[in-house]
């Protein structure tokens, strides 16, 4: 007698369709899930079965770290030395005149040396990895920075996690960060802008004013402006004229002062010492008294 | 050894390598994408369910280093492995250019889909990411499928 159930092939057929459907399905709804739980995913798949691949990394990373030669450490701490025998006046000298002017004093930066981990897959561009997080104080919105012949900025830190964070840098379309040339006469906003090839990304320094004329080679750093950077970090040297709009604003392209590919090992500004001083202000605190520790992580003006 | 066996111990080995190459490295382009070649490569030989089930855990592992386009490999990647199963009952080519076409096309459909649902934040112009950047990487990859089956010689186990 016939039977009338589906022959083996196509019954396997079947199922296999329905299952490479369901897969489908749910790999539309990963594309769809909240961001919190997105992370989360992430998060649990870094610390398992990709941690071994990351490990590797961060331990290359501390290989080259380690074999810098100590002539060349000793070199940077001998200049180093110099320009904190020859600064220390300037401390006093500040004090005083920020006394005069019944300033506030400088809220200290801390800073937190890291390991930048980049990973080359698909997708990832503009993102980095650090062996720091949340329990070395490290909070979204930090700024990463690096040294680059000086101290310049990389990105922010976007998600932090227990001994780990995200970060994101300059190359990223969302980056903007309110600058100013290093002598603090004109100010402007910094964007990212794509190269026509790989790795061809420069900086954009719009806004400025159409009279304000830059040379080729002027600093730009950060003007601490919104809030969002500390002010006076590094960002890029003046390339050329980029547009210029009717005659009321100009365009200037910049030559960053990192190269996003090449950073290793990172410096991050945690933010607590700032916020704690917020907070004093906030409480009526009185600022005298605060440690003139002053860095770049100052968030005032 | 069988054609299973040889695949068997090639797929994760390409996956391995693949993350040490690109994650333990930090070879960006310069490598290649030896995920999407281990997906086309295991995808010929099983059906559409479990070359679906592979592409969504290997584009998984990838979205775990994307923060802004996260799913977008696991679609890409799960499309194109329900696809490469589906290859075999389309297709049904053992020549070496064949082959060649067969991962370079994989690649370039894998990068054309990352690229649809990236979104807009991520999303560059498309000539330079999937013609030109996603061109040169699908090559890349069907030359080194292409060694890969040269170097096992006459077993035809990967095609």
């Amino acid at each position: 007698m016939a039977s009338y159930t589906d022959p083996p092939e196509e019954g396997r057929g079947r199922r296999d369709l329905t299952v490479a459907l369901a897969f489908l399905v749910l790999a539309a709804l990963v594309l769809y899930l909240p961001p919190g739980t997105q992370s989360q995913v992430a998060a649990a798949l870094r610390s398992t079965v990709l941690q071994p691949f990351l490990m590797t990394q961060g331990a290359l990373a501390q290989a080259r770290l380690r074999a810098e030669g100590a002539l060349r450490l000793q070199a940077q701490l001998d200049s180093l030395a110099s320009i904190v025998a020859s600064q220390s006046s300037l401390v006093a000298e500040n004090q005083h005149l920020r006394g005069l002017l019944d300033l506030q004093a400088r809220a200290p930066g801390s800073f937190l040396p890291a390991n930048l981990i980049r990973p080359g897959t698909a997708g990832s561009r503009s993102m980095f990895l650090l062996d720091v997080g949340s329990d070395q104080g490290v909070q979204a919105g930090d700024p990463v920075l690096m040294r680059n012949g000086r101290i310049a900025l990389v990105g922010k830190i976007r998600e932090v996690s227990r001994g780990a964070a995200i970060g994101l840098d300059w190359s990223h379309p969302d980056f903007r960060a309110s600058a100013m040339t290093a002598d603090g006469e004109v100010f402007g906003m910094v964007e990212p802008r794509p190269g026509d090839f790989l790795g061809g990304e420069r900086l954009l320094l719009n806004a400025i004013p159409y009279y304000e004329r830059l040379d080729s080679g002027t600093l730009i750093t950060t003007s601490g402006l919104g809030g969002v950077f500390p002010r006076g970090i590094p960002i890029g040297e003046v390339l050329e004229l980029h547009q210029e709009e009717g005659n009321w604003r100009s365009e200037y392209l910049l030559r960053p002062m990192v190269e996003t590919g090449s950073a290793t090992h990172v410096l991050v500004v945690r933010a607590d010492a700032s916020i704690q001083r917020l907070l004093e202000l906030f409480e009526g605190g009185g600022v005298a008294g605060s440690p003139e520790v002053d860095s770049t992580g100052g968030r005032d003006g | 050894m069988t054609r299973k066996t040889i695949l068997g111990l090639l797929v994760p080995l390409l996956v391995v390598v693949h993350f040490f190459l690109h994650v333990g490295f930090g070879i960006e382009r310069a490598a290649p994408d030896l995920l999407t070649l281990a997906l086309l490569l295991a995808a010929r030989e099983t059906g559409m369910g479990s070359g679906g089930a592979m592409g969504f855990f290997f584009g998984l592992l990838e979205d775990a280093f994307s923060v802004l386009a996260f799913g977008a490999s696991t679609l890409a990647m799960t499309v194109v492995g329900i696809l490469g199963a589906r290859t075999r009952e389309l297709f049904v080519g053992d020549s070496l250019l064949f082959f060649f076409v067969y991962l370079g096309s994989g690649k370039l459909l894998r990068d054309m889909i990352h690229w649809v649902v990236a979104g807009e934040v991520v999303r560059e112009p498309f000539l330079n990411v999937v013609l030109i950047d996603g061109g040169i990487a699908a090559i890349y990859l069907a030359s080194v499928g292409l060694l890969l089956a040269l170097f096992l010689g006459d077993s035809r186990a990967l095609r």
